[in-house]
C-alpha cells in the first residue's frame, strides 16, 4: 500500500513540477476569465451562454491535460531512462501503471474541480448582471463537471493502454485524440445507423460500425451539459449505469495494461 | 492467470452493465442530445480559421438530430422537438460561415412549413444573400415563403425575379410572372416543393418533401373536383364522400401524414392531420 | 544457497527487418554470498544483458535466473537488491532527498529507517550539500554517485552494479572502491561490470570474462594474479658484478645492481647472491598483469 501511494504521489509530483502544464492551466484561467466577456454577446441568455462557455472551457483543458499525460506516462519514463532505476525496484509493473493512473486521474480531478470553482464564481457574476428566468441549477452543474472528470479519467486510461504498447509519444497522443473523437460522436453515429441509413449501407458495414460502437467508449452519456444549462431533469438511474459503466471501462482497460505492460522488454 | 480471473470478472461485469446502458443510450430525452450552442460571435472569436469547419459540425448536428426526430415511415416521434435550440445552432452555424448552403437549405425546409417562422427565416435568408450573392436559390425560397406563406405577392415577385435573374431558369421565371396571380396556392406549393425535392441530397429531407408534396396534391385533386362540383350544382357538397358517389372524383385521396382529408365549416379542404406527423 | 544462479541463460533481441542479435548464448555462473565478482567484458560483450535479465528490466529467451533464492522475474527477488544501472537516470523533477524517499518507499521502509539510511548514504557519497536540488541539475558524476547511494539505500544482502565506476573522477573512483571493499567486509555480496582490469585487481574475489555473449572464463583473481608473475626484479648493493644464466643485469648508479630474474630462478639466483655477501634491498615480482590476461581471452574469444 506504501509502495502505492509513494507511486501515486511521485506521479503527482511529476506533474505539478511539469512546465507545460503550467502553461496550460495558466490558459485555462485566462479562458474563464474571458467568460464574462464572451457572455454579453448573447443578448437574451447571459446566463446560460456562460455556463455554456465555462463548462466548454473546462472541458477542452482537462482535454489537453488528459491526453498530454495519458500519452507522456510510459513514453517519458522510457525516452529518459527513467524506467531502468524504477522498474528494478521491488514493485511491480502492474502496482506501478495504476500508481501512474491514480495519480493521473487525481490531477485530472483536482483540475476540474479548481477549475470548476473558478467558473463558479464566474457565473456567479455574469449571471448577476443579467438575470435569468432560469434558476442555476448549481446541483447540476456539480454533475456534469462530475461526468466530465469521470470521462476524462476514462479517456487517460485509454491514453495510458496506448503508452504501454508504444514507445513514441505520438502514437498514443494522437490515437487518444481520436478515440475521444470518435467516442463523444459514436452514440449518433450508431443511432443513425440503426435507423433508416443503415439499410441502405450494407448489413457489414452496419456491424462493424456496431462493433465499434460497443469497443470505444461511449463519450456521449457524459455530455450533461443541456442539464446544467437548463436544468433538464436527469434519470438517476442512467447516472448510476454510466458512472457504473465509467468504472468498468477503465478497470477492463488498466487490467489489459497491466497486461501489455508487464511482458513488456526494456533493453 | 489472476489477471486473467480479474479480466474475466471484468468482461462479465461490464457486458452486464453495457446492454442497459445503450438502451438507456438509445432512450434518453432527445432534449440531452442536440444541446445548447453558444452564440456564433461567441464562437467565431475561438474557432479562428476552423470557424468553417466548426460550422459544418454543427449543421451536421443538426441534421442528425432532426433525422431521429422521425421513425422509418416519416412519421414523427413523440417527443417535443427543440425547435429553439435547432435554430439557434443554423443561426450560429451561418454566423460563423454565411456561405455554408446546408445551414439554409435545412432552415427553408424545417422552419416554414410546421412552426411558420416565415419572418425569421427570410431575415436569415436575406442575410446569406448577401454573401451567396450569385445563389438563385435564397431569393428563391425567399420568394415562395412571401408568396405561399406571406401572402406578400410584391415582395415575392421581386425575389423570383432576382432568382430568374441570377439564373436565367426558366422555372423562376414562370413563378415570377404567371403563378403568383393565377395559379392557386396548391399549384404553386407543388411546385415549390417538387423543386426542392429534386435538389435535396439527404434521404430523409427528400422524403420529407415528397410526403408535403403528395399531400398538397391530394388536397389539389380534392379541390379541382370541388370547383367542379361548385360550378355545376352552384353549392358546395356536405362532404367529400358526395363528390366520390356524383362522380366528381374517382376516390378520395390518402393522407400521408395520417389524417383523413374533410371539409371544414368554410368549404376548404383540410385533414385529420393538419398535414404534420403526429404531435 | 547462492546469492545469484544463472542457469543456461540465453537472450535474443529482435531488431527491426527481421534481424536478430545473440546478445547471450548459454550462460552459467554462479555469485557465492559474500563474494565480489567482476564482470569482464568488452563493448557489445553482453554484460548489461545479462544485468537487465537479473534486474527483470527483460525477459531471457531461454534459462533461468535466481537472485537469493528467487526467480528473476518476480518482483519480490528485488528486494535483497541494490542495482546501479549503466549511465543511470532518475525522476529529475525530484530532489536528489526527495528521489531517496520514493526509493525507501518502495523497500517498505519506515519513516525513522527513512531518514538515517538517507542521512548516511548521502554523506558516503558526498552528496550533501546537492541533496535538496532537483537532480535536473546533477553532473554526470553526481548521478552516478546518486545511484550508488539509492543503491544501498537499503543495505541490501546483494549488489548488482552496472559500470559503477564510469563518469566518475579519480577521487569517485577510489571512494567506490574503498565502498566495495567495505561491503565485501560487511558479508555482501557484489557484482559489477567493468571493463577496467585494474578494478578489478584491486577488489574482486573472482572475475568472469565475456565476450560475444559467451561466458570464456571465470579465475579467483588470486589466482590469476599469482600465475600472472613472471619473474621478479631483485636490486643488490655490495656486489660489483654478477652473472647467471638467464639473469639480465644492469648497472645503476650508487653502487646498485638491478637483476631481471625468471620465476624459476629466484630461489636458485638468492642463494648465489647470498653466497656472494650480496645485501638484496629489494624484491619485487614482475607480472603479466589482468589487462594483458584480459585481451588474451578476448582475442581467443573472438576467434
Ligand atoms: N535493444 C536492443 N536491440 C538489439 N540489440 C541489442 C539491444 N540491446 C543490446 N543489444 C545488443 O546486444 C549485445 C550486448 O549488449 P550489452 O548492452 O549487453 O553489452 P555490454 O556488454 O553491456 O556493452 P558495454 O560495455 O558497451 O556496456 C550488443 O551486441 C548489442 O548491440
Ligand atoms: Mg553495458
Amino acid at each position: 500500500m506504501d509502495v502505492f501511494r509513494a507511486t501515486v504521489v511521485m506521479t503527482f509530483r511529476w506533474i505539478l513540477r511539469d512546465r507545460v502544464l503550467h502553461a496550460i492551466l495558466a490558459v485555462a484561467l485566462l479562458m474563464i476569465l474571458l467568460v464574462p466577456a464572451l457572455s454579453t454577446f448573447s443578448m437574451r441568455q447571459v446566463q446560460e451562454l456562460s455556463i455554456t462557455l465555462s463548462l466548454s472551457a473546462i472541458s477542452f483543458v482537462l482535454l489537453m491535460v488528459t491526453v498530454l499525460l495519458g500519452a507522456s506516462s510510459v513514453w517519458r519514463d522510457i525516452e529518459r531512462r527513467y524506467l531502468a532505476s524504477v522498474l528494478t525496484l521491488p514493485i511491480s509493473r502492474t502496482v506501478f501503471l495504476l500508481g501512474r493512473f491514480c495519480g493521473i486521474a487525481c490531477f485530472i480531478a483536482l483540475c476540474g474541480v479548481v477549475l470548476g470553482a473558478a467558473a463558479a464564481v464566474i457565473i456567479s457574476v455574469s449571471s448577476a448582471q443579467y438575470p435569468s428566468d432560469i434558476p442555476i441549477h448549481w446541483d447540476k452543474i456539480g454533475l456534469a463537471l462530475l461526468a466530465d472528470i469521470a470521462k476524462y479519467i476514462m479517456l487517460a486510461s485509454v491514453g495510458i493502454f496506448f503508452s504501454t504498447v508504444s514507445t513514441s509519444f505520438y502514437f498514443p497522443f494522437f490515437a487518444s485524440i481520436g478515440i475521444y473523437l470518435a467516442g463523444s460522436g459514436s452514440q449518433e453515429v450508431y443511432e443513425y445507423v440503426s435507423g433508416q441509413f443503415g439499410k441502405e449501407m450494407g448489413s457489414v458495414s452496419v456491424a462493424l460500425f456496431k462493433a465499434v460502437y460497443y469497443l470505444i467508449p461511449n463519450f456521449a452519456a457524459f455530455d450533461l451539459k443541456v442539464p446544467a444549462i437548463y436544468g433538464v431533469p436527469v434519470l438517476p438511474a442512467g447516472l448510476g449505469l454510466t458512472f457504473s459503466y465509467a468504472v468498468l471501462y477503465c478497470a477492463i482497460l488498466l487490467c489489459v495494461s497491466s497486461y501489455t505492460f508487464s511482458r513488456r522488454q526494456f533493453p | 492467470m489472476t489477471r486473467g480471473l480479474i479480466l474475466g470478472a471484468l468482461l462479465l461485469l461490464y457486458a452486464l452493465v453495457v446492454v442497459p446502458f445503450t438502451t438507456y443510450m438509445r432512450q434518453r430525452p432527445v432534449a440531452l442530445k442536440l444541446g445548447y450552442t453558444p452564440a456564433g460571435e461567441a464562437l467565431r472569436l475561438v474557432a479562428s480559421d476552423q470557424r468553417y469547419l466548426l460550422a459544418q459540425l454543427a449543421v451536421d448536428r443538426v441534421l442528425f438530430y432532426f433525422g431521429s426526430l422521425f421513425t422509418k415511415d416519416g412519421h414523427r416521434v413523440s417527443t417535443p422537438p427543440e425547435y429553439f435550440n435547432m435554430f439557434a445552432t443554423m443561426q450560429s452555424a451561418l454566423k460563423l460561415d454565411p456561405y455554408n448552403m446546408d445551414a439554409y437549405y435545412f432552415t427553408e425546409a424545417a422552419f416554414t412549413w410546421e412552426l411558420k417562422r416565415i419572418r425569421e427565416v427570410n431575415n436569415m435568408l436575406d442575410y446569406g444573400m448577401k454573401y451567396r450573392t450569385w445563389d438563385a436559390q435564397l431569393p428563391f425560397y425567399a420568394g415562395f415563403n412571401a408568396a405561399y406563406f406571406s401572402k406578400d405577392y410584391r415582395t415575392a415577385s421581386l425575389y423570383m425575379q432576382k432568382a430568374a435573374e441570377l439564373s436565367g431558369n426558366p422555372l423562376y421565371t414562370t413563378l415570377a410572372s404567371r403563378y403568383f396571380y393565377e395559379a392557386g396556392q396548391s399549384a404553386l406549393g407543388i411546385t415549390f416543393l417538387r423543386a426542392m425535392e429534386q435538389s435535396a441530397k439527404d434521404a430523409k429531407v427528400k422524403k420529407i418533401y415528397q410526403v408535403r408534396r403528395k399531400a398538397l396534391e391530394g388536397i389539389t385533386v380534392i379541390s379541382d373536383a370541388l370547383n367542379r362540383f361548385r360550378e355545376a350544382r352552384h353549392t358546395l357538397p356536405p362532404d367529400l364522400k358526395t363528390l366520390v358517389r356524383e362522380g366528381f372524383l374517382s376516390r378520395i385521396p390518402e393522407d400521408p401524414y395520417g389524417g383523413t382529408f374533410y371539409l371544414d365549416s368554410k368549404g376548404k379542404v383540410v385533414s385529420s392531420s393538419k398535414l404534420a406527423g403526429k404531435q | 544457497m547462492n546469492a545469484i544462479d544463472i542457469r543456461n541463460l540465453s537472450k535474443t533481441y529482435r531488431t527491426r527487418k527481421w534481424g536478430r542479435v545473440d546478445a547471450l548464448q548459454d550462460l552459467t555462473l554462479s555469485v557465492g554470498k559474500g563474494e565480489v565478482f567482476g564482470f569482464l567484458g568488452p563493448n557489445g560483450a553482453g554484460k548489461s544483458t545479462t544485468i537487465k535479465t537479473l534486474m527483470g528490466l527483460i525477459s531471457p529467451s531461454a534459462g533461468t535466473a535466481q537472485m537469493a533464492g528467487v526467480p528473476v522475474g518476480d518482483a519480490r527477488c528485488r528486494m535483497k537488491v541494490g542495482y546501479l544501472p549503466e549511465n543511470p537516470a532518475f525522476y529529475d523533477f525530484l530532489t536528489a532527498r526527495e528521489y531517496l524517499r520514493f526509493v525507501a518507499a518502495m523497500f517498505g521502509m519506515s519513516p525513522q529507517e527513512t531518514q538515517a539510511a538517507t542521512g548516511k548514504v548521502l554523506g558516503l557519497l558526498e552528496l550533501e550539500g546537492a541533496a535538496d536540488r532537483p537532480i535536473r541539475g546533477f553532473s554526470k558524476g553526481m548521478v552516478q554517485r546518486l545511484g550508488l547511494a539509492q543503491a544501498m539505500l537499503h543495505d541490501p544482502e546483494i549488489y548488482v552494479l552496472d559500470e559503477p565506476m564510469s563518469g566518475l573522477d579519480p577521487l569517485g573512483r577510489a571512494l567506490v572502491k574503498n565502498i566495495i571493499r567495505d561491503l565485501k567486509q560487511q558479508g555482501k555480496t557484489v557484482f559489477f561490470s567493468t571493463h577496467i582490469t585494474a578494478d578489478v585487481e584491486v577488489v574482486c574475489d573472482r572475475v568472469g570474462v565475456i565476450v560475444k555473449g559467451k561466458l570464456q572464463t571465470v579465475n579467483a583473481v588470486h589466482e590469476l594474479l599469482a600465475a600472472g608473475v613472471v619473474g621478479y626484479q631483485v636490486q643488490v648493493t655490495g656486489l660489483s658484478d654478477f652473472s647467471g644464466e638467464g639473469v639480465e643485469v644492469t648497472v645503476r648508479g650508487g653502487g646498485i645492481l638491478e637483476l631481471q630474474v625468471p620465476r624459476e630462478l629466484l630461489s636458485l639466483t638468492l642463494e648465489k647472491l647470498g653466497s656472494r655477501g650480496a645485501e638484496i634491498t629489494l624484491i619485487e615480482p614482475n607480472r603479466q598483469d589482468l589487462e594483458s590476461f584480459f585481451l588474451e581471452v578476448v582475442a581467443q574469444g573472438k576467434k
